[in-house]
Formats: C-alpha cells, structure tokens, sequence
C-alpha cells in the first residue's frame, strides 16, 4: 500500500479511538493495531511497544487514584494532601480502562506509522511544505541514532572498565548525547548543502501511480473519521 | 577552461588565531586526478571545502582570494548552486544520508539540482550499477554495512555526473579491496578528482598529481613521479611486512582465550568456531574484510559481547578502544575523560595525556580539539588504565601516517606490558606494529 493512503488510514483509527465511546470499539482498533506492529522487526519495535504500553498501563492505575467520579466504591484508601481520599469507584476504573486503551490505539498509531510506513515515499508525497515535512522525517530517523550513540557510549564506558548504572548514570550521558547529536545535524546540514539542497528549481521523482487498494485504504479512512462523529 | 581555479585563498575559521589555508593557488583540469596529502589538520579538508565553496558560505570565517569552479565564482554562488558542477563525499557516511532507502537517498541530489522528473529513476539506478550497489536499491539505509552505506553516498554523488569530484578520506572505514575499489570507481567517471586520504599508496596508485599540504600550505604541487621523490618517507607506499599467522604458542602468560566461540546478530551469524589466544608481550594484529566479524570478536574478547557458545578467559583487566573516537567525549574537560576509567586520578590522567603527545590539552574541551587529537584523547583514555589486555578497534582511521608510525613505536614500546589486540585494516600498520595476525575470512573457521 502507497504510504499516504496507509497514514490516512493510521490516523482515521486513531481518531475514531479518541472519539469512539464504546470500550470494546477502542479495543477492537488498539488490538488490530498492536497487531500490526508485531510484523515490525523486534529490534525497532520494542521501544515503541515498551512506551505505548507502559504509558497506557500507568494511566489506567494511577488515574483512578487521583479522580473523583462515581459511586460504587470498590476500595477506600487514605487521605493525601491535596489529591484528597484514594477511594477508586466502579466508575473510574471503566474511566480509566477506556482512556488507557485510548492512548494505546494513538501510541500504536504512531508506533505503526514510525516502524512500518516508508516514511521517504510520504515526504515525497507531499506537494507543499516539503521543508517541514522532511524536517519531520529527520526528526523521526533521530530516535534510533540517538539509540545507537547512547549505546556506543555506554560501551566505550564499559570498555573502559567504567560502570554505568541507574538512571542517574544514563543521564550524565544526556549531555554528551545532545552535543552529539548538534554535531551530526551540523555535518548533515552540510553534506546537504553540498548536494544542492535549497537550490531554486527543485523536481521531484515521479511515483508510482495508486492502486485501487490505496484509494480504498483512503476512502475507508474517511468513512471511518465520519461515521464515528456520526454514530 | 579549468574546472577548478584557485587563487591566493587565505581562510580563517571564526574565531581562529591562524589561518586554515594561507596563500593557496591551484588549478585543476579536466579528468585530472589529484592526490591530496598532508598530516591531520594541515587544511586539505578545508581546501576540499573551499572547491565545494562550503568554505566560506557554510562555515563562516574571513576568506581572501578566489575559488572559481566550471567558471562561477565560489564568493558568488552558494555550495548548493554549484551542486552538480561539484560533488563531495565525505568520510563519514553516516553523516551524510538524508533518507531511510538507498534509491531515495541518491534521487535526492538528482531532485535538488532540477533534474527532469523523468531521468531521476534511471539516473539513480544507473549510479547504483556503477557504484556496485543496484542490489541494494530497495533496502533501508539503516541496515547497511559501512562499506555499503559508503557505496551508496558514492552512488550519490555519481548520479550528480560533477566535472569535479571531492573525496574527503571517503574509504577510512572500508577494508583494502573495497577502498580501491571505491577509488577505482571514482577515478574512471572522467571527472577530475581531488582525494584526500590517510592511506597515501591508495591515491598514490591512480593519481596523475600530488598536492602535499602543510600548515595551510601547498608544499609539494608536482606530478606523481616527481613527488615521490620529494615526499616524507612515511608518505611513501610501501609493502606490509608479512606476519606469522600461526604462532600462538609464545612463551608470555595467557591473558585472554577465546574457544571456538560462536556468535550471531539476530539470524546472521558473524562468528563460527572461532577461537584466539592472546599472551602477554605479544601485538596481534585482526584483518579481514568488512562485515567479516573482526569487531564483535575483538569485544567478545573484551567481555563487552557474550557468544552464543564457546568459551571466553581473561585474566587482569582489560581496556578496549572503540573505532569512533567521538565516543570518548563525555566530560567537558580533556583530562576528566582521561581519568574516567582510573577513579578520577588527575595525575595518571595528565601522564597518559602526555604519553599521547597531548601534554597542555588538560583543561581542553574534547570536542574542541581536532579529529586526530581526538583520537589521542580516546587512547589515553584507555592507555591511562595501564590495561593487562589492550584492544584497539581500527586505531589508525582517519590518522596520518606519521602519526601512525609514532602510534605503533608506543605500542611496541609497552608491548611487554600487556597483550595487545589490534584490530585493523591498515595492513602496512599491522605489519608494523604485531608481532603476528590473524586474517578472518568469511564463513570459514579461524583458529590461531
């Protein structure tokens, strides 16, 4: 499938799990979607699948704990300054399992686009903006760089008989990381440069025509968007 | 006409207290090939920039003089207005790629120079076949070796069919036979070429003229034969010596064996039935092709990688450098990286900075001091820790070649100190420096 038709289609899902109200929909779509990351390969997609889960698990238990809606109590807990009693209803538990399922539909979204969309064939795609579009398709290389340089330095450590431990050892390597990677960017701005990047008169390589999956992927995405405002 | 004329360029970096390039004039014609030479930071990559006119347009600084390239004046016209008459590539690959798959990457200079939408596809492929590099049209960039991802940016620069093409160090990570070829290619497209690199016999070997460039100044401007008479001895190409490849059975104390050790990235094993034996008072010097698994043996001895099977001994402490210095830049001051790996010992640091010709750089940032004194700074790094085992993962990239020969005269010197794994594709260093080799060969069993 043509990348523009499948990043409709990734975002349509994503908007119909943060618009649709019935869990099981959300479910449905955050399934579907982790699904298709598996297919992914697992060096790439561990990161991603860690992050989005992680973080829709960490929604579905703490935000319980810090709302205050419903009436069927299921378990009182203390008072805290500020947040007030740690009680966590029937209510907020079904709350908090729709919104974590909502951000697992979005993150794997994303997740799909970064791991399995041929991120050069959209920015091709893309008549306007090309700037900003190929600024975001850097953008979108740079996590796995940052990756390979932090474990490069983690090893030229270890290599040199120096432990790196904890969360506070891996952010000293923050700094050198960041500086790092401005001196990447810069060598690349220029080695772009060289090849005539910012020159009046640019073209575009042709690309390859639609198939009639491609429109169908784009209108299914559109029927979705609508149909989920709709119902 | 001239494809390149150079006259009286003077350059100043911003902020430097001396001149980058001083009075430099040159002219190149057409087809002609030009080895560049000179020790690290004598200015022959500024002089490449200066023909891209990267030099002043992106660096920035006070430039004098004139560079005019295919008749338009570098003052005048940006590097990305002369992208086609000229096309650089750089020594690092990784540096230079734009996008994730190889036939975008080396459509993106075709598309940024005007190329008529319908030759892009066909210029492109055309460029991978002559870089030797169709096969991998389709693949991710991410996932190519270092001597592929170099395939693919000469591809890119190929496509761009420049009067003059600049390389600056472009095979410093490739093993011999893909250096020359690389170079092989570059030198038949009928382009002139400028390359500058720190193996010398590689240019040495195709090139029609020399430039020797010291302290910003072309010392040697002669044909080939002409500068081979005139240039340092350890500019000279000469034959490695040979090395025993079969005696591990020295007299030194074991310090690290490695028993038919086998080891795979995800499904591609690197490693069959592998075994090394390193003893103290020896230099062993590891060659072999790239992607061959010279690296993932050197840090399995290092105990930085676990094998799948076979068994690994160490006895004392073991140091390992990494093949990109730009590893050793974690702390702000030269001499606090130094004494990363010895407890902070300011004292030990400050000797080991010294023993690597960087006695004053102290209080130096590490990413402020020059590619070579980088290098150093990554050696002392592990040098201070006055290793039992030292292994050294391409030392020599990106490193003169007097440098190189002071590199070696330091190892040997402390040679009875520890065992020394050196792992290389410089073939005249390694005959330099050990004592014997070990040449790992794809797919097959290496036992020494």
């Amino acid at each position: 499938m043509s990348p523009v038709p499948a990043a409709a289609l990734l975002a349509s899902l994503a908007a119909v799990a943060l618009i649709a109200d019935r869990a099981w929909v959300v479910a449905s779509i955050a399934a579907a979607l982790l699904l298709l990351c598996l297919k992914a390969p697992r060096g790439r997609r561990w990161v991603y699948l860690v992050g989005t889960l992680g973080s829709a698990l960490s929604v579905f238990l703490l935000s319980p704990l810090v709302s205050h809606t419903g009436t069927h109590v299921i378990w009182e807990g203390p008072k805290i300054p500020v947040i007030g009693y740690l009680d966590v209803t029937f209510e907020e538990i079904a709350t908090a399992g729709i919104q974590a399922l909502r951000l697992a539909a979005v993150g794997l979204a994303f997740a799909a686009y970064a791991l399995l969309l041929d991120l050069d064939r959209l920015l091709q795609a893309a008549g306007f903006a090309r700037r900003s579009v190929l600024a975001a398709g850097l953008a979108t290389r740079l996590v796995p760089t940052l990756e390979r340089d932090a474990a490069g330095f983690v090893e030229a450590l270890r290599g040199r008989g120096v432990r790196v431990e904890g969360a506070r050892g891996r952010a000293r390597l923050l700094s050198p990381l960041l500086a790092g990677s401005l001196e990447r960017a810069l060598n690349l701005a220029e080695a772009m440069e060289a090849r005539g990047f910012g020159r009046a008169g640019r073209t575009r390589a042709p690309s390859p025509p639609w198939t009639r999956l491609d429109r169908t992927a784009l209108a299914a995405a559109a029927v979705l968007v609508v149909g989920a405002i709709w119902l | 006409m001239a494809v390149a004329e150079v006259s009286g360029l003077t350059f100043r970096y911003p902020g430097a207290t001396s001149p980058a390039l001083s009075d430099v004039s040159l002219r190149v014609e057409p087809g002609e090939v030009v080895a560049v030479l000179g020790p690290s930071g004598s200015g022959k990559s500024t002089l490449l920039r200066a023909l891209a006119g990267l030099v002043p347009h992106f660096h920035g600084g006070r430039f004098e003089g004139s560079v005019v390239i295919a008749g338009k004046d570098t003052r005048r016209f940006r590097p990305a207005d002369l992208a086609g008459d000229v096309a650089t590539l750089f020594q690092d690959p990784e540096d230079q790629v734009v996008f994730g798959r190889v036939e975008n990457e080396v459509a993106f200079g075709l598309e940024n120079i005007g190329t008529p939408p319908g030759q892009i596809w066909p210029r492109t492929h055309a460029a991978l076949a002559e870089a030797g590099a169709e096969r991998l049209a389709e693949r991710r960039t991410e996932t190519l070796s270092a001597g592929e991802l170099q395939r693919v940016c000469l591809a890119a620069v190929l496509a761009l069919e420049p009067t003059l093409l600049l390389l600056d160090e472009p095979t410093s990570q490739l093993d011999p036979e893909g250096a020359e070829q690389i170079l092989d290619l570059a030198c038949e497209l009928g382009a002139a070429v400028l390359v500058s690199e720190q193996r010398p016999a590689l240019p040495l070997g195709r090139c029609d003229r020399v430039l020797f460039v010291t302290d910003g100044r072309i010392e040697i401007d002669a044909t080939r034969d002409e500068a081979l008479d005139r240039l340092p001895t350890e500019y000279l190409p000469r034959d490695a010596h040979r090395l025993p490849v079969d005696s591990a059975s020295g007299e030194g104390d074991v310090l690290a064996r490695l028993a038919d050790v086998t080891f795979a990235y995800d499904s591609r094993t690197v490693l069959e039935g592998t075994s090394l034996t390193l003893r103290r008072g020896e230099v062993v010097a590891l060659t072999g092709p790239n992607g061959v698994g010279k690296t993932t043996l050197a840090k399995i001895a290092a105990g930085l990688l676990e094998p799948k099977s076979g068994s690994v001994e160490r006895r004392g402490r073991c140091c390992y450098l990494s093949q990109d210095p730009g590893r050793y830049l974690v702390k702000d001051r030269a001499e606090d990286e130094a004494a990363l790996a010895v407890g902070g010992d300011k004292d030990r640091a400050s000797r080991a900075l010294a023993e690597v010709g960087l006695a004053g750089f102290e209080d130096r940032h590490p990413r402020d001091v020059s590619s070579g004194e980088r290098e150093r700074l990554a050696l002392a790094s592990v040098l201070v820790a006055d290793p039992d085992v030292l292994i050294l993962d391409e030392p020599t990239r990106g490193v003169d070649p007097p440098r190189k020969v002071e590199l070696a005269a330091q190892l040997r010197r402390d040679a009875n100190r520890r065992a020394t794994l050196v792992v290389t594709h410089d073939l005249v260093f390694a005959g330099d420096v050990a004592d014997r080799g070990i040449a790992l060969k794809t797919k097959e069993r290496a036992h020494a």
